[in-house]
């Protein structure tokens, strides 16, 4: 599979859920430290001996620390800055006419950003401010802000089933479940002593959720049983930078590391970990699983490359 | 800790402006990485309709995109300031949106950001000039020190001439990422490599970091600006910007104070509450030598960890190479004096100790009144010098080779002997420093956890050295008990006792590791010693090791002939917080008049940072020993850590009416007095513990930095020569 170069240091890579072939890129400068930032949007070539092609780049103030697809349209996508912000860009568009918004509201870098894949009219924002905010593209100004972590939140993912349900990873050691129709978190879980970096639902339970932490570890819980993890995946040797699961498989799930590499994962068997990718020279902050192809994985890292690749081939093949 | 607070309270940032710099280097980044400074400034909000209620609202979105192409004519952004600057500085793409120009009719418009890359002002040359390249290498070597590979070193020199926000931005975000990819690492650790870092980029880490952090409690952070405003004057220039951003600013809440506090203290726990606020004031020194030090030990620190992954993709990892450029690049030192200072003779220090030792007669004789002739200090010194088996002693040791070092380069700035043509020998010299270093660690690694003995020891063959250690212990040479208690064990390798005195001299002199050691041999002659367990309970609660401190304080309680029934064996397998705090709880319903459960259940609590529950065992254990010195020192401790120095004085006042040589008691009080802005007082705490033990370096570098909040430049020299008949008389308690 091919490898695309990005100038910046790579910081997220998401699928599109509209074209097999389409990936969005954030992007950002001196490791998201100080700098610009960009978004690329790439294709994947129609064969794997060509490179990408870029159909798309668009440059920020800042770091872009993560992107999302709109669920809605196939040319939108949302774009977490460091700066605070959110931008929106809409492909169909010029590049002259982007972004088509931008919503200045958190106080603090925005470091991830979730497009509802049940409603796909809002999205949820979470941010080093410790707050969390729900947004649709409609709306100038967010809908809600939820207000309960102590330290960054440094994701917030959507339950794949339930619309108003979505899942939050903070700094401050906890995962929250909220649901935008109730005041405050409908759960706590003390998942992790320390930081959590990331979370993702399981695809096929809307019970079980996934965590990755500073702590080196990704955990798997039931949120019926929070007290105990369902399992827990030893294995990297730094934090885990992001952990996702597979929407194909029900005990499938990829992590990505300060380690620099990337986990696959069958939390359901002993021996739980069942590969790990090293073609990442640097941090491998950015990971993402196709919906469209099944076992496609694409991986991103401050090593500024972009790999897509077969679950079970070699990222670096050809 | 809170390496967000820690880095982002500060303001008063010294760093000159564009125009005033000299620099050509800084005026030419100015052009090129000034453009991206942040406008902050504009405060204009638009007034707003906000939505009636939000829930409603949610459900009455919807899926309508044509939404998009209509302008806003309200903005909505109730509550920032910054909204404004976001709406037009978004504009990555540039083009002015309809949005925009709407905007614009109802207001001025805001200065645009610029964008590095996509439009550039004419006269703005390529990115990859000096500046930008300095500071990409920079970034980079921090970056990679995260993976234990190559050690970030603090470049005091040039300085870039970054815009505040850059500054901000980079304060910021280099203390959350370092939380990340320091991982294992301790939050000391991790603070002194993002305080290097700040140090290299001539950025404040944090001018208020001594004492307590702004939190929720805004009155608080009135008042504490308020009384940093006349204590350090030109803070005040930078208020506006401080207040600005702590409205910006969330803040850990659930703990407040406490969890704040904690966070920014980290790591080591209450009983070395010291050595925090050294680390966290390090960056107030700037431009003298203890910022130097701090960026050499934590060089140290990272070589040390160099050995640790020995995984070669992380030793080539191409951070190591922009290291080795930047080092070499645009480093200016001058390489004789580093070649020295990084690899000392020996002989050096111990005759600059020796000269310390005559001028000193006060403690020398005190010293010499009790202990055995000069020598044996010599051979201490050389012992800490050829011996850094464990980490601590590497520290210990490390620190009197870059205070030689932050000295002499410190003279060669003064003198403006540098050269610029000497980085290449400078990096051979570094290279070897370095690889000193990784042996060194090397060596370390091996015997983690193992006691470490010293090399010579006058003792050995004393006919009742554990007699001798009791009794040195008694008066507080702790030194010296600690090498008669060593030939104790070597005598009679399992005397128990001998250990465990051998583990409280050295828990005392602030050795924890070395104190673990010797725990850990106490116990293996005897595991069921209860004062064994509690004390290994206690060291691993200071270093934040949850799970072995939990281990010790359940096996204390399994061990006991009055509890022992309450804990069931089989749960020492899966030891949950919850369970041996409730255990423990049970235990002193069981027998309220045993100080001995309200000690632990005090310690239990330190883990958990619930402070004010830790205070109130404390002082239930106090009213009940109300005469154990060490137990003060707890409350103290525990009291400064949730943020009620004043209180902790009188603790510590307590601990020093009975036990007047304990010397870590009165550097502590000097800490609550320099917390609580109190550097007068705060001097002569810690020069009367210096005076009884003038090898505790740190309390030496808190000195330091008392005297330079005091404005008492006059002393630092004395300080610096260790000068203690001068320190003294100028300070007298």
């Amino acid at each position: 599979m091919p490898v695309f170069k990005t100038p910046f240091n790579g910081y997220s890579v998401k699928f599109s859920p509209f074209y097999e072939s389409r990936l969005a890129v954030g992007t950002a400068q001196n490791f998201g430290i100080l700098g610009n930032g960009r978004v690329h949007i790439l294709d994947l070539p129609p064969t794997p001996s060509s490179p990408f092609v870029e159909v798309a780049s668009f440059d920020t103030a800042d770091g872009v620390y993560d992107v999302a697809w709109s669920e809605s349209h196939d040319s939108l996508l949302v774009a977490a800055l460091a700066d605070g912000s959110l931008k929106i860009y809409d492909l169909s568009l010029p590049p002259t006419s982007n972004p088509i918004r931008s919503l200045q509201e958190h106080s603090r870098e925005v470091q991830s950003v979730d497009y509802n894949p049940v409603r796909r009219d809002s999205f949820v924002s979470s941010s080093w401010d410790d707050s969390i905010k729900l947004w649709t593209l409609d709306r100038p100004a967010s809908i809600r802000s939820f207000q309960e972590h102590a330290y960054c939140v440094y994701a917030a993912v959507w339950n794949p089933r339930h619309a108003d349900v979505f899942a939050s990873a903070s700094g401050d050691c906890t995962l929250r479940v909220w649901d935008v129709r109730e005041p405050g978190s409908t759960m706590v879980v003390a998942a992790h002593e320390f930081e959590i970096l990331s979370c993702d639902w399981n695809k096929y339970d809307d019970c079980v959720i996934a965590t990755a932490s500073v702590d080196k570890s990704v955990r798997v819980w039931d949120i019926r049983t929070y007290r105990t993890p369902l399992a827990v995946l030893n294995g990297h040797g730094y934090a885990a930078r992001k952990v996702k699961f597979s929407p194909h498989n029900r005990s499938f799930l990829v992590s990505c590391s300060y380690d620099m590499t990337v986990c696959a994962w069958d939390y359901m068997v002993e021996d739980a970990r069942i590969g790990q990718y090293g073609h990442h020279t640097e941090f491998a902050v950015g990971l993402d699983m196709s919906v469209l192809v099944e076992g496609l994985i694409a991986s991103t890292g401050w090593d500024e490359l972009v790999y897509v690749w077969q679950y079970g081939t070699d990222p670096r093949a050809p | 800790m809170d390496m967000r607070d820690l880095v982002t309270g500060g303001a008063a940032c010294a760093v000159p402006g564009s125009s005033s710099s000299s620099n050509p280097l800084a005026a030419l980044a100015n052009t090129l990485i000034g453009s991206s400074s942040k406008i902050q400034e504009n405060k204009e909000i638009p007034t707003s309709i906000t939505p009636s209620s939000e829930r409603q609202i949610y459900a009455e979105s919807n899926d309508h995109l044509g939404a998009l192409d209509q302008p806003f004519v309200d903005p909505n952004g109730p509550q920032h300031s910054d909204f404004l600057r976001g709406f037009h500085g978004s504009g990555g793409g540039g083009g002015q949106t309809e949005l925009d120009a709407a905007w614009n009719d109802i207001h001025p418009p805001p200065q645009l950001d610029h964008i590095y890359d996509t439009h550039p002002h004419p006269q703005q040359p390529i990115l990859d000039g000096p500046p930008q390249r300095m500071l990409s290498s920079l970034l980079h070597s921090f970056v990679d020190s995260s993976r234990g590979g190559v050690p970030f070193r603090a470049t005091p020199l040039p300085v870039l001439g970054l815009s505040e926000g850059d500054k901000q931005c980079i304060r910021d975000r280099s203390s959350i990422m370092a939380r990340h990819i320091f991982a294992d690492k301790s939050e000391d650790f991790i603070n002194a490599q993002v305080n290097a870092l700040l140090c290299s980029l001539d950025i404040d880490g944090d001018a208020r970091a001594k004492g307590p952090l702004p939190g929720r409690f805004r009155e608080l952070d009135d008042y504490w600006n308020e009384s940093q405003g006349t204590l350090k004057p030109g803070f005040h220039a930078a208020d506006g910007w401080v207040a600005e951003f702590n409205q910006q600013r969330m803040v850990p809440g659930a703990n407040g104070w406490a969890s704040e506090f904690e966070q920014q203290h980290g790591a080591n726990g209450w009983a070395s509450e010291f050595e925090q606020s050294q680390l966290t004031s390090v960056d107030q020194m700037r431009g003298s030598n203890i910022s130097s030090l701090a960026a050499m030990e934590q060089t140290r620190m990272l070589a040390n960890t160099l050995a640790q992954n020995d995984d070669p993709k992380f030793q080539n990892s191409k951070f190591l190479q922009f290291v080795s450029k930047m080092s070499r690049g645009e480093l200016i030192i001058d390489d004789n004096q580093v070649k020295q200072t990084a690899l000392p003779a020996a002989g050096d220090w111990a005759s600059e100790y020796q000269n310390q030792y005559n001028r000193s007669p006060a403690w020398a004789d005190e010293f010499l009144s009790h202990g055995p002739d000069q020598w044996v200090n010599e051979f201490t010194t050389e012992r800490e010098q050829h011996g850094p088996v464990d980490d601590q002693w590497v520290n210990e040791f490390s620190k009197l080779h870059v205070h030689d070092w932050a000295d002499e380069f410190g003279r060669q700035v003064g003198e403006g002997a540098l050269g610029e043509n000497s980085t290449d020998n400078w990096a051979n010299a570094y290279d070897e420093f370095l690889n000193e270093q990784v042996a060194a660690r090397q060596r370390s690694d091996t015997s983690r956890g193992v006691y470490v003995f010293s090399d010579m020891n006058p003792y050995v063959g004393h006919p009742n050295p554990l007699k001798e250690g009791q009794e040195l212990f008694r008066k507080g040479l702790l030194s010296e008990a600690v090498l008669a208690l060593e030939a104790e064990v070597l005598k009679n390798p399992d005397n128990a006792e001998g250990w465990r005195l051998l583990g409280i001299a050295h828990a005392e002199n602030d050795d924890d590791q070395q104190a673990i050691a010797a725990m850990l041999r106490a116990q293996e002659a005897d595991s069921t010693n209860l004062e064994v367990l509690l004390a290994l309970g206690v060291s691993h609660t200071n270093e934040l090791e949850q799970a072995a401190a939990l281990k010790y304080l359940y096996g204390w309680l399994r061990h006991h002939p009055k509890y022992g029934t309450l804990a069931p064996p089989e749960l020492s397998d899966s030891l949950y917080y919850a369970d041996v705090a409730r255990l423990f709880n049970e235990a002193a319903q069981m027998s309220p008049d045993d100080a001995d459960v309200h000690i632990v259940l005090g310690v239990l609590y330190n883990l958990t940072r619930e402070y004010d529950k830790a205070i109130e065992s404390f002082q239930t254990a106090l009213k009940l020993k109300p005469h154990d010195y060490s137990l003060w020192n707890k409350l103290g401790a525990t009291q400064a850590n949730s943020v009620h120095s004043a209180d902790a004085i009188f603790a510590y006042q307590q601990a020093l009416d009975l036990k007047p040589n304990y010397v870590r008691a009165w550097a502590n009080m000097g800490i609550s007095y320099a917390n609580q802005g109190m550097y007068e007082d705060s001097i002569r705490y810690y020069v009367r513990a210096l005076a009884m033990n003038p090898k505790a370096d740190n309390a030496w570098q808190y000195l330091r930095i008392s005297l330079s909040c005091a404005s008492r430049d006059d002393m630092l020299e004395a300080c610096d020569s260790r000068n203690l008949d001068v320190l003294q008389k100028e300070f007298p308690l």
